[in-house]
């Protein structure tokens, strides 16, 4: 296994915030030097969820970046997914809840980062349960949400109404859950489930999804559950999914029912070599790389990927190479997200109360 | 035990305990207006008390806003004042990784020394890993809300103000000291005036101290223009003088008014006196490796050099005191204050005693400046004890409790000093550290004890802290680190904690089967599982389920869930709602091990799937497929019999195919047979009747039949 030290210098600051973290996001800046951060957290004291807005002060002078609360949000539930899309000034946030809430929020950055709750969908039968996983469409104006319950919901946010209009786009009745959810275009989305499910939706078709692939794939070995899903806007035909047993694959829709395993599961490694054996939490296209020119990759390989697990791994697995391994934690590393803008920067949330802000160069 | 105080009206709890003094009382926000029938207590997690609060039913048996009963959750004790709970978590995270790392260290040495058995176990680094342990759970300790040091020297402050010292850090460092660095008990007396110096403040709670009349001096000054006429100037200065403060009280010396130029040609004899005695305290020869730089006083490594020079500096002092200029010092406060300063240097007892507030106060100024070749803890022992008799306290502090229980070589009063003081999180560190070079207390400590239960006192002691972590959500995670260190209970515990977290959130469960995985508790993962999956069953998330009880691998469970799942086939497996069965029948697979009674959904899928086909309009080689399906699926033994009637009427159209039949003699008789098999069964009590119209039994017959009758015909 590789470690990042040997090859390229990382800095990584571990910032304590006395309250447990559930998601964490950039937010897309308003000039080039500034950075925001979108933190859902979970007072365990006063048992009080909140979202809030920091500044990230990278802190050249010093050693250590600080973070400055900019403003706050009260959740009525705990957070279990949060999204952000990049739309300037205003970034806009869509939170999912244990409840079954779902919440717009807009935050402006120009002026102190003042967060303002948009819209909300609390109405029973939105989702029965939590909502496990949202996505908002980059740019737009829709967002899906999934749940174990089985249901897909599409949801709207036109004009400035305060409630959101839903659709429901599927009710699977709770036979078949959803963990995961991921747009690959204005009209087409992905969502994954128990068994390493991944199915393909398109809005426009209605009474289910237009595509699957089949669940319970590594035959014989223990099955998992999907995470996480990304998409890149240059490989659509490329799911790329995160999930129980340190799995990390790929399933490229042109090539019907082969996954293509990138870690975990599958793979026929000895234990030992495996990057991670525990759940991977979540997994992103990893925008930071050295070469040149992505579109020289050819079209069948996968893209460098991010992925953080609950054995305190945040790793970069390239297809064929050994895993570039950036921390390795003591606890989990429950979500990450790569600053957009400048994908040098990685911040991830780690399980004992604290934050994790990378910088690579 | 917590007792429910009789005044139900008021609604508050309190705790009875015969110990405490004066009874806690807790108000609780129930906001229910009609009286309290019943209240019921239990513990929620952490030091929280799950109360449920019953209303009586009203009167005249209207339904009212607020009726009914309040469940509310009242936080016990606010724990350690100087302490936040999240600082607290904080240190809780962050001793696992040194904890751990000496635990795994502990047993490669110890294995190592069973291997050669002449070798001591406390050799070599071992001493570094122990420092190395203590170091790192001391740099926990630190406050976060450390002031800023003022970056400007004010001469006229000569407290700085550096971070807020806590007991807790001061406790690990007095245990460091003794226990944890390599036996240097030469130093110790030194190593406890730098400990005073650092920690007076906490003292200063409940009585005074030569820091906090230090603070108060401090605040005085502003208002002061002459300082030497106060007595309180040289009373503070003698006071710091006798606990070693030397770079404080060379800078309050130098506040001294002859040290102003417009007075300096007429006070030439007296501020002469002044340099004097604060060029003495400067150079005070101190038995010790060496200082923090910028500190004051001469440092001796060797014990003959220490001597000479602690010789020739008291005959410095001696000299200065009897010498003739003090007559001809005029400020009369200026002669006093200085010369009880060079009777402190001189360590005359009653100097001693009078300018220090506490006994901790008067034994450090006894080992600087009366007996600095102290050696050993039962001198060191004998001296504090004497320090107790001159200066006797009313309360002890907790500090001080555990210098005596140190200082005593008492192991056990050590261990209840930490538990009382600083609580299961210290004790569970501590131990680390007095079994570190101590034989003794290392048998004391691992002995097994009858009276507990067969565990030895430091089992005991990281059960209870791991009891302490299980109970909070945030951190029960840490919990199996520590109990996995414990011999005889730890993995019995283990497995209940782990059996006792909730399930309903993946992610949660998922960790919990992660801890798990770690330390090969297989039987516990599949019990989670099975829990999770029954839990998600009821709860309406039948994939979730399904998917839960098959990574149990619980045959039992899925036959069952199988039977409820039949019976939504029946009613809805409709054309409409395919899609949604279509994945979970995915997510059965085809491994019919896991799969369970489940296998027949499977096929049953097929047989409609075939169905459907022929309503499209692909005919023969559909029909055929179905044909095929439903063969199999009555002669599988899994198919139940409530469901023979329905496969049978919904292939109506198969038997009574225009072309030509499908079926064959023998496929026909093994349905008659079935379908008589059937007719037996009816007169059973426990039989089930399926939901169709009354002639289905009649029309499949009769389709049967002609079915037979047309296939021998062709055969």
């Amino acid at each position: 296994m590789a470690f990042a030290e040997s090859q390229n210098p990382l800095r990584v600051h571990r910032i304590p915030q006395s309250r447990y973290i559930d998601a964490v996001r950039w937010l897309s800046p308003v000039s080039p030097s500034d950075r925001f951060a979108a933190i859902a957290y979970f007072d365990a004291d006063t048992n009080s969820p909140s979202i809030e807005i920091a500044y990230v002060d990278p802190n050249p002078q010093s050693s250590s970046p600080t973070l400055t609360p900019q403003s706050s949000w009260t959740s009525p539930s705990r957070i279990s997914s949060l999204k952000t899309a990049h739309s300037t000034p205003q970034p806009l946030l869509a939170a999912a809840t244990f409840s079954g809430s779902l919440h717009i929020l807009a935050s402006d950055l120009i002026n102190g980062g003042v967060m303002e709750s948009e819209a909300t969908v609390s109405e029973l039968g939105f989702h029965s349960g939590p909502v496990s996983a949202v996505d908002l469409r980059e740019g737009g104006t829709e967002c899906v949400s999934v749940g174990e319950d089985g249901r897909v919901n599409l949801v709207s946010f036109v004009g400035d109404s305060s409630k959101l209009s839903y659709r429901r786009i599927f009710d699977a009745n709770g036979l078949v859950g959803y963990t995961a959810v991921k747009w690959a275009s204005p009209s087409e989305f992905a969502t994954g489930g128990y068994g390493f499910g991944i199915q393909w939706w398109d809005q426009r078709t209605s009474g289910g999804p237009v595509l699957q692939f089949k669940g319970n794939w590594c035959q014989g070995k223990t099955s998992g559950i999907v995470h996480s899903i990304d998409i890149h806007p240059s490989r659509k035909h490329t799911c790329l999914a995160g999930g129980s047993s340190g799995t990390v694959f790929a399933w490229d829709r042109r090539a019907a029912q082969q996954p293509i395993v990138l870690s975990g599961a599958g793979t026929g490694e000895a234990p030992n070599s495996l990057l991670s054996e525990s759940e991977v939490w979540e997994v992103q296209y990893d925008r930071y790389t050295r070469r040149s020119n992505i579109s020289n990759i050819s079209s069948t390989r996968i893209l460098p990927v991010m992925i953080c697990s609950e054995d305190g791994i945040l790793a970069v697995i390239e297809q064929g190479e050994e895993p570039l391994e950036l921390l390795a934690e003591p606890c989990a590393i429950n979500s990450f997200d790569i600053d957009q803008q400048n994908p040098s920067n990685v911040i991830c949330s780690l399980e004992w109360e604290s934050l994790a802000i990378l910088t690579r160069s | 035990m917590p007792g429910v105080s009789s005044d139900s009206a008021r609604g508050a709890l309190v705790p009875l305990s015969p110990e405490s003094p004066a009874a806690a009382v807790y108000p609780l926000r129930h906001g229910l207006k009609s009286p309290i029938s019943r209240l019921s207590i239990s513990w929620s997690r952490g030091n929280s008390l799950r109360v449920s609060v019953f209303a009586a039913p009203s009167s005249d048996g209207s339904v009212n806003d607020g009726d009914g009963g309040k469940v509310v959750e009242v936080k016990l004790g606010g724990g350690d004042g100087e302490i936040s709970e999240a600082h607290w978590r904080r240190m809780a995270y962050g001793s696992v990784s040194p904890f751990a790392l000496l635990q795994s260290r502990k047993n490669a040495v110890s294995s190592l020394s069973k291997m050669s058995m002449n070798s001591s176990p406390y050799d070599g680094d071992w001493w570094d890993y122990i420092m190395e342990y203590s170091k790192d759970i001391n740099a926990l300790l630190v406050n976060q809300k450390s002031a800023s040091v003022p970056v400007l020297d004010d001469p006229k402050s000569f407290i700085t103000k550096g971070e807020e010292p806590t007991s807790l850090k001061a406790a690990w460092e007095l245990l460091e000291m003794f226990y944890a660095e390599k036996p240097s008990h030469s130093w110790l007396p030194e190593r406890l005036v730098d400990w005073l110096a650092d920690y007076d403040s906490l003292f200063s709670g409940t009585h005074p101290t030569v820091h906090s009349k230090l603070v108060d001096f401090q605040k005085e000054l502003v208002n002061l223009q002459v300082v030497e006429d106060d007595p309180k100037y040289w009373e503070v200065m003698s006071s710091a003088l006798a606990v070693g403060w030397l770079n404080i009280v060379v800078k309050m010396l130098r506040l001294h008014g002859s040290y102003r130029l417009d007075q300096l040609s007429n006070r030439e004899t007296e501020n002469g006196l002044v340099e004097a005695v604060a060029v003495l305290i400067s150079k005070m020869p101190r038995m010790r490796l060496e200082h923090e730089a910028g500190k004051l006083g001469e440092c001796y490594k060797a014990k003959p050099d220490f001597v000479k020079a602690w010789e020739k500096w008291r005959g410095q002092i001696n000299k200065l005191d009897s010498s003739a200029f003090w007559f001809q010092c005029a400020h009369q406060q200026t002669r006093e204050g200085l010369r009880s300063m060079l009777q402190i240097m001189l360590g005359n007892a009653n100097s001693l005693c009078s300018a220090t507030y506490n006994w901790i106060e008067l034994y450090i100024s006894h080992f600087l400046y009366m007996r600095p070749l102290t050696v050993g803890l039962e001198s060191m022992y004998s001296l504090a004890q004497k320090s107790i008799q001159l200066k006797p306290m009313a309360s002890a502090h907790r500090l001080m409790g555990l210098i005596i229980g140190i200082l005593g070589e008492n192991t056990e009063v050590v261990l209840a000093e930490c538990l009382k003081g600083f609580g299961p999180w210290m004790v569970a560190h501590a131990i680390e550290l007095l079994t570190a070079g101590s034989d003794h207390a290392e048998m004391l400590l691992h002995e097994e004890r009858q009276n507990l239960g067969g565990i030895s006192i430091e089992e005991l002691h990281r059960l209870v802290y791991a009891q302490v972590l299980s109970s909070f959500p945030l951190t029960w995670q840490i919990a199996p680190i520590y109990l996995i260190s414990c011999m005889k209970h730890g993995m019995v515990l283990l497995q209940i904690l782990l059996s006792k977290q909730p399930v309903q959130d993946n992610q949660l469960l998922l960790k919990s089967i992660e801890i798990c995985r770690l330390y090969e508790l297989h039987s516990v993962t599949s019990n989670i599982m099975k829990i999770a999956g029954v839990h998600h069953w009821k709860h309406g998330r039948k994939g979730s389920g399904v998917f839960w009880l098959q990574q149990a691998r619980d045959e039992y469970r899925l036959n069952r869930i199988a039977l409820q799942l039949f019976d939504s086939v029946g009613k809805t497996i409709s054309d409409e709602s395919f899609k949604q069965w279509e994945g979970l029948i995915q997510l059965l697979g085809s491994d019919s091990k896991t799969a369970g009674g489940l296998e027949f959904l499977h096929k049953y899928r097929d047989f409609k799937k075939s169905l459907r086909q022929i309503h499209d309009g692909k005919a023969t080689d559909s029909a055929r497929q179905a044909v095929e399906s439903l063969i199999s699926l009555m002669k599988n033994p899994s198919t139940p019999q409530r469901f023979w009637l329905p496969l049978l009427y919904d292939s109506l159209k198969l038997l009574n195919w225009k072309e030509r039949p499908l079926l064959n003699v023998s496929q026909t008789n093994l349905l008659l047979n079935k379908l008589q098999e059937l007719s037996m069964a009816r007169l059973r009590p426990d039989f089930i009747e399926s939901e169709l119209p009354p002639q289905a039994l009649n029309s499949v017959r009769l389709a049967l039949g002609t079915n037979l009758g047309r296939a021998i015909l062709e055969e």
